[in-house]
């Protein structure tokens, strides 16, 4: 079985953001940049489903970026990927979640899947967008906020997480599923993996590759951002030293009580 | 001119407060633009909601309670919502930014080639232009963003951010037609319920919040629970303690689980790290119990009491119950 999961390189959470004034984008350069969280828990998924399903199956990751991201990508396979397809082409900066859709599935067709898996979110954008417009494009079912994988052999049979527990839910191969972070903590990449990265394959398309000039960059997107401002700071409140519990929930009551909030 | 369409969550004819939400802001949005409000209400029990639905200032409410809805999973409702919004023309579709509205949003935006804004907590007209505005990267930004290349617009709208208000002229509730020759292969198996809140995390509008702090799992359903409830609200956590087992991932807030903002944050034994933050820090107001009053969550909060919080949060329920009873 071929697995493809999908990895988006994005700038460290626990770094400062700031946006471009000029290009209203966020400032990438100089920025720690890091495998989108939900990411890794989909390349998680898809190893733990080939070490299940055993060698004949393999994971491939697929990222697009505008820059040279291989350093990103490394991670992916040092942590047990086979091969990494990279559409790297600074025609893509700008895109939105549709056009991703677009390029992402030109590129999976040229790959090949039996089984696409992509986190649920991105951190830098959060729109969550990509896996639907992806499975929309490739015109295979597609099957979000999975949580726990039972079984893909043949089809499929996946738990999806809802509001106030899960669905049980299957459907047949080829398909995309979106993971949330309860299928299972990423593993960390081992000396060994490392090592063997740097001699596992990256191939890097360009947009005109993918023939998907029409759907790549800022001026092709359906949404533009029109402004940002850092909101109205919220700052540190009040410390409030009880000298017992008891006074402690007194004084939270009274504040709710103050602030209409009981 | 454009229309609005809100694409209504439901199950059996239960639906969240968010719907209710939807419903009135798609009239302002339906005016701003001189067009109609429509709804969408689908699946076993959707009559039922219709009715409901009359109450608030839409237009038509289109209903359908076609049992493919509840077999097949998300599919069948893009269809749906894709063939009205098709038939409308020029149109805004309004989803609930929720798990399974996301869901939706994204395939009918892809299939309408057009784009989407998550997480919207305002509309406005500004220049003839439909303005979609969002806190993004965890709050730090607010952006102001608008549909372009295109006359359909789909935007996820986060749960508590605009007011519901019953009221109108009554909508006409019309029935919508199945979309023809399509073949559903993704099949919902079972229902599972975990966390039986009746109020969904996203859309609580007090949130009673536990980390590690409070030392084992039992206070989350023993202590957190009754406060939640006597409230009328709902309990969350960190990842540190869905991570052990404690509770349920679909209660974790934060990078990583949920988004939320509701009036009233309380935040029993959390540190405050940066992903927790993201996740809740345009919650209206922030209180926090930690026995460390250096803990990061005190740069954020509005009031930090520094106290045990298992027992601060026994005490506090039985003020609050006390309190209700009154
Ligand atoms: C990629 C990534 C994603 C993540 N996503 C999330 C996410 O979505 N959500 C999330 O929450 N976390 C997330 N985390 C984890 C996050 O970094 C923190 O580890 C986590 O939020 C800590 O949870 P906590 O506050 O319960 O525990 P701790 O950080 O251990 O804090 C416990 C707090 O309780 C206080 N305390 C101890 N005893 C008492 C007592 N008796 N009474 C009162 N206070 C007491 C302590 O002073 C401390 O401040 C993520 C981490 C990573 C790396």
């Amino acid at each position: 079985m071929k697995i493809a999961v999908t990895v988006k390189i994005v700038p460290d959470t626990t770094a400062e953001k700031k946006i471009d004034a000029a290009t209203k984008r966020l400032v990438r350069t100089g920025m720690n940049l890091v495998m989108n969280p939900y990411d890794e828990y989909a390349l998680e998924a898809a190893l733990r489903l080939k070490e299940q399903l055993g060698a004949d199956t393999t994971v491939t990751v697929v990222s697009m970026y505008p820059e040279n991201g291989k350093e990103t990508i490394r991670r992916a396979l040092a942590m047990g990927a086979d091969d990494a397809y990279l559409i790297s082409d600074a025609a893509l900066e700008g895109t939105d979640a549709w056009g991703t859709g677009v390029v992402l599935g030109a590129a999976l067709r040229k790959i090949g899947f039996d089984l696409i898996i992509c986190g649920g979110l991105s951190d830098d954008g959060t729109t969550g967008a990509v896996p639907g417009a992806l499975a929309e494009d490739l015109g295979v079912p597609g099957i979000a906020n999975v949580r726990h994988i039972e079984s893909a052999q043949g089809s499929l049979k996946v738990q999806c997480e809802t509001d106030n527990g899960y669905q049980v839910v299957n459907g047949p191969l080829p398909a995309l599923i979106s993971v949330t972070m309860a299928v299972g903590e990423p593993r960390y990449p081992s000396l060994k993996g490392i090592m063997g990265a740097k001699k596992k394959p990256i191939t890097t398309f360009t947009v005109a590759e993918l023939d998907v000039a029409g759907a790549a960059g800022a001026a092709n997107a359906k949404t533009e951002l029109l402004s940002f401002a850092p909101p109205a700071g919220r700052g540190k409140g009040q410390v409030v030293k009880p000298d017992d519990s008891a006074q402690g929930a007194r004084v939270i009551f009274d504040y709710l009580k103050e602030r209409k909030l009981v | 001119m454009s229309d609005v369409i809100i694409f209504v969550e439901q199950r059996g004819g239960h639906t969240r407060k968010v719907t209710f939400e939807l419903a009135t802001e798609a009239r302002k949005v339906a005016d701003m633009l001189g067009g109609k409000a429509h709804a969408v209400v689908l699946g076993g029990g959707a009559p039922a909601l219709a009715e409901q639905l009359k109450g608030y200032p839409l237009d038509v409410v289109h209903v359908n309670d076609d049992a493919d809805v509840d077999t097949y999973l998300a599919e069948p409702e893009v269809d749906y919502v894709e063939a009205l919004a098709r038939e409308l023309g020029s149109s805004i579709v309004l989803v609930p930014n929720t798990m399974h509205g996301r869901d939706i949003g994204s395939r009918v935006a892809a299939r309408l080639k057009t784009g989407i804004v998550a997480d919207v907590t305002d509309l406005k007209l500004e220049d003839g232009k439909l303005v979609c505005v969002a806190p993004k990267l965890g709050g730090a930004f607010i952006t102001s963003s608008a549909f372009k290349n295109t006359e359909y617009g789909v935007v996820t709208v986060r749960p508590n951010a605009f007011a519901a208000e019953a009221g109108g002229a009554g909508a006409t509730v019309q029935p919508i037609a199945k979309p023809a020759g399509k073949t559903y292969v993704v099949k919902i198996e079972s229902h599972v319920e975990e966390a039986a809140a009746e109020i969904g995390l996203e859309e609580a509008a007090v949130i009673i919040s536990g980390g590690r702090g409070l030392g084992s799992a039992e206070p989350f359903d023993s202590v957190l629970k009754p406060l939640a409830k006597a409230f009328g609200g709902a309990v969350g956590a960190t990842r540190a303690v869905a991570d052990a087992g404690w509770v349920p991932y679909s209660m974790q807030i934060g990078q990583t689980g949920k988004t939320v903002s509701p009036r009233l944050y309380i935040a029993f034994g959390i540190s405050g790290a940066i992903q927790h933050k993201v996740g809740m820090s345009t919650s209206g107001t922030i209180v926090a119990v930690n026995t460390d009053a250096g803990a990061p969550i005190g740069e954020f909060a509005d009031m930090l009491v520094v106290a045990n919080a298992l027992e601060v949060a026994t005490e506090l329920t039985r003020l609050v119950e006390a309190n209700r009873s009154a």
